[in-house]
């Protein structure tokens, strides 16, 4: 488990100032609020305050965030209800102090979600999260209520995990859509969302999603440790929370799992996994996560069983290949040349004569050169795009072997474990096995195969040590689950996937009744 | 805080048969061949028998009251100042075996396949994931050998049955030519590689497993599925390679992987088939170093055993290079001196720990 640091008392002056204002409560005086409000913001253009009422009558305000809340909202249920409404109109002439706040929000406001709140944290937090402030004079409260509309993308395609069969939509930025997005697939009462605001200055709002009765209780208490842990000023993607979370840093492996699939979440909520959305990022994190689910794919469950299998066997094979391929190459071309076939091995060295460098160099070479031609790929301008993948292909696809600088199959092993690194549903595990390359094609050149297997039994030993909020790795494989090996290579029939994952799950084991006759009759 | 690691029965088993399977496989059929040479497996055969009857051996003291792990038994047996004794001579065969089975990896390395990298290259590679993997701990050692079992049978598997079409079964005849007196060396030389150094296992059984009960099981059919891989290898090194040439190999598994040839296409990759015997020899290697690195912490009542490892790696790197200095000198001490070395631990020791308990008991 983590080891953290005693939170550290805020001593400067300016945390405490920060501290005071926020459990300062509000004022009976509609004015001195209003300039506390101005004064606090910094006469920020953004933010609109709306006084309302005659001399002598009832004064009010209507405190708002240009542009976070919704303008017909505030005009047509607030203002409109409030200014228009008989009592108050009536009650405004004979008893102004009778209008309280909770008289407006429980008779004259017609917005569905308000709250009453006392001091200025609540009042600037729901202030700049687009809710509007509703401020009466002689009345130390106020109400919020909830206007928020703001401009976003919108639900559209998923880019990162595409499929061709299955729900394409993806989750968008904002946290409430997502959500909404995960309980439109799971309508259970069960499905509960907690949330919490992270980030001293950002005050980014996160939500822990499970099923209750599904989850393990202990691992969802243990995500609200961690997250409780956190204490850091801003928190802008779900990375932020990953890094901050994650069972072990110094891993080249992801022990987080990330989504933008709302599909994928909820099939990760069935088997008893945790989310944990962010306001601002379509990522969202599950936990615990397995070295398997990255290689899972949230279509291997819409296609039929067998071809589910086959396709997940050959991710394993470009695991394999992705891993191990330049490195296998170069041990083999470096020291065991008897392995190759004589045939190949004279059109090998025939290829290699004219070459200057030993395979590992070259490897290296090559190597480094897809890397940037990956990372250019990705950050260049849209428009610049064809001309940069037609010098990187002509330059180091072909000029390069007809110079003589690289031997042709070093081109082939290096684009076929390139290709191979992109089958990964998952874009964290690709990452990892270009990290690991490298180490190994050092081992290779410098031991050969006795090298590799060095690295690998490093690599296995690394892996097998890894827990994810308390869950090996490595399950469903070390430790070995019988049970569980329905769908971690192979993807069985649905109708034999009786029980979840055994790893995740101790007390509601069942997926579905009667097994035996599940399973279709002809 | 991490609680006690445990692992599972079925952990337990892998890690018996990958480690009795160990360096034998690797060396045995030679030695075998040359005591007994044709019938070298019904030496092999014999042992099996004779070690199945060791483990239970293992077992009654591994049961013993308390069921404690092997050094804290030895020190709760024999008294604290006999038990220290016993414990530092333990530590010392542990060592030198470790070392020894490191020598072999380099070895069998600079002899058959890389012959210009210096030894020292490969054994300190060898050494740094042994402690390595001791540092982490017995749990992900045995999550670890999870992982690797399947690809050591897949290659065991492909072995046998690429060797198959020149298995020259003739070459097992006469059956029970050689003297009564050879094959019992030979069971005896058999027994002291292949089941003796189970007793080894001891620091982890039954203590440290989950399913005491079903770790008894576990360990006769782990120690009955080694040998019934062993005595494969042996059969197909005599049938395959002939009984006069593989005494003559130094490492006559390598020799029979030599021998694999698929339609003139899938040839020479006995490299490959040599990952099958790093598998075992690595958790070889990882028992006899977690048994110097426990006998160290109960010898010095340490609350944590890893930082004797680092230190001890460095040891055992050392001790590897200088244990024999060359090819000669080991088969020499193989020949005279192991048997009588490894019976002191783990034959006559096991009986004087239960003799011992039976006395003090009855007083």
């Amino acid at each position: 488990m983590k080891e953290k640091k005693e939170k550290q008392p805020q001593t400067s002056s300016q945390n405490l100032k920060e501290q005071a204002l926020k459990e300062k409560s509000i004022m009976a005086s509609l004015p001195d609020n209003l300039e506390l409000i101005r004064q606090q913001l910094g006469n920020s253009s953004d933010i609109v305050i709306r006084q309302v009422g005659l001399p002598g009558e009832i004064a009010w305000a209507v405190v708002y965030t240009d542009g976070l809340a919704d303008k017909q909202l505030v005009s047509e249920f607030i203002l409109e209800s409030a200014m228009l409404h008989d009592r108050v109109k009536e009650e405004s002439k004979h008893d102004p102090a009778s209008i309280s706040p909770q008289l407006l929000a429980s008779n004259v406001l017609a917005i569905g979600e308000t709250k009453e709140i006392s001091n200025f944290g609540q009042l600037f937090t729901s202030l700049l999260s687009g809710e509007s402030v509703v401020l009466v004079d002689g009345h130390a409260a106020a109400i919020t209520a909830g206007t928020r509309g703001w401009r976003d993308r919108g639900i559209s395609e998923t880019l990162t995990e595409t499929v061709v069969r299955g729900p394409k939509e993806a989750f968008t930025e904002t946290l409430r859509t997502n959500t909404a997005m995960i309980r439109r697939k799971i309508k259970d009462p069960n499905l509960w969302l907690e949330t919490r605001q992270i980030g001293r200055v950002t005050g980014t709002e996160v939500s822990v999603m499970f099923i209750k009765g599904i989850a393990e209780d202990k691992v969802v208490e243990e995500v609200r440790i961690r997250l409780e842990r956190i204490d850091i000023d801003g928190i802008l993607e779900s990375g932020y929370i990953e890094e901050l979370i994650q069972d072990e840093t110094y891993t080249p492996f992801p022990t987080i799992y990330n989504s933008e699939r709302p599909d994928v979440v909820a099939a990760e909520l069935l088997e008893g996994k945790i989310a944990i959305l962010v306001d601002g990022t379509p990522m969202v994190l599950i936990v615990p996560a397995l070295f398997v689910s990255f290689l899972h794919s949230a279509e291997d469950y819409y296609h039929r069983f067998d071809i589910s299998t086959l396709i997940r066997i050959l991710r394993y094979i470009g695991v394999f290949i992705a891993l191990f391929g330049p490195s296998l190459y170069v041990a083999i071309t470096t020291y065991h040349q008897e392995m190759i076939p004589t045939q190949l091995l004279y059109s090998l060295a025939a290829q290699r004569e004219g070459i200057p460098f030993p395979a590992f160099i070259e490897a290296i070479m090559m190597e480094v050169a897809f890397e940037i031609l990956r990372e250019a790929g990705l950050r260049m301008p849209r428009s610049i795009g064809p001309a940069v993948s037609i010098v990187g292909t002509l330059v180091i696809g072909q000029a390069a072997v007809e110079a003589g600088i690289i031997s042709a199959a070093m081109v082939i092993v290096v684009s076929t474990t390139a290709i191979a690194s992109f089958v990964f549903p998952s874009y964290s595990l690709a990452n990892t096995m270009r990290m690991l390359r490298f180490p190994l094609m050092g081992l290779a050149a410098t031991f050969g195969l006795y090298g590799i297997i060095i690295g690998t039994f490093a690599i296995v030993l690394h892996v097998s040590s890894l827990r994810s909020f308390g869950v090996p790795y490595m399950g469903p494989f070390a430790p070995l689950i019988i049970s569980d090996q329905k769908d971690a290579i192979f993807r069985m029939p649905h109708w034999a996937q009786v029980t979840r994952p055994k790893l995740m799950n101790r007390n509601n084991k069942r997926r579905q009744q009667k097994p035996a006759s599940a399973k279709p009759k002809p | 805080m991490r609680t006690k690691e445990k692992i599972s029965a079925r952990q337990f088993t892998i890690l018996v048969i990958l480690y009795t399977i160990g360096t034998p496989i690797l060396i045995i059929p030679a030695a075998l061949a040359s005591i007994a040479k044709q019938d070298g497996w019904i030496a092999s055969a014999l042992g099996l028998l004779i070690g199945l009857a060791l483990t239970k051996l293992y077992v009654s003291v591994g049961r013993l009251p308390g069921q404690r792990p092997l050094f804290a038994t030895i020190e709760h047996v024999l008294g604290k100042w006999l038990g220290k004794v016993v414990i530092a001579a333990l530590v010392f065969f542990c060592l030198v075996t470790a070392s020894e089975v490191l020598f072999y990896v380099g070895n069998f390395m600079t002899t058959q396949i890389m012959q210009s990298t210096p030894v020292q290259a490969f054994n300190i590679m060898f050494a740094l994931v042994v402690v390595m993997a001791i540092y982490m701990g017995i749990e992900t050692l045995a999550r670890s050998a999870e992982l690797l079992f399947p690809v050591f049978v897949l290659l065991i598997v492909i072995l046998a049955l690429f060797v198959t079409p020149q298995i020259h079964i003739e070459r097992l005849q006469p059956v029970m030519e050689t003297s009564m007196k050879s094959l019992v060396w030979a069971t005896m030389y058999y027994t002291s590689v292949f089941s003796m150094t189970s007793f080894l296992l001891l620091s982890v059984f039954p203590s440290d497993i989950d399913q005491p009960q079903a770790a008894v099981k576990g360990f006769y059919q782990g120690i009955t599925i080694a040998g019934i891989a062993l005595l494969l290898i042996i059969v197909l090194c005599i049938t395959v390679l002939g009984p006069d040439m593989t005494a003559r190999q130094t490492y006559p598994s390598y020799a029979l992987a030599k021998k694999i040839n698929v339609g003139h296409f899938l040839q020479r990759i006995e490299i490959v088939m040599a990952i099958m015997w790093f598998i075992t020899i690595f958790y070889r290697l990882c028992f006899y170093f977690y048994g110097a690195v426990l006998g160290l912490q109960q010898l010095f009542n340490l609350k944590e055993y890893r930082p004797v490892v680092l230190p001890l790696g460095m040891l055992f790197v050392a001790l590897s290079l200088v244990v024999h200095p060359n090819v000669m000198h080991s088969s020499e001490y193989e020949e005279n001196a192991w048997v009588p070395f490894i019976a002191t631990f783990c034959f006559f020791l096991p009986l004087v720990l239960l003799g011992v308990h039976a006395i003090r008991k009855k007083k």
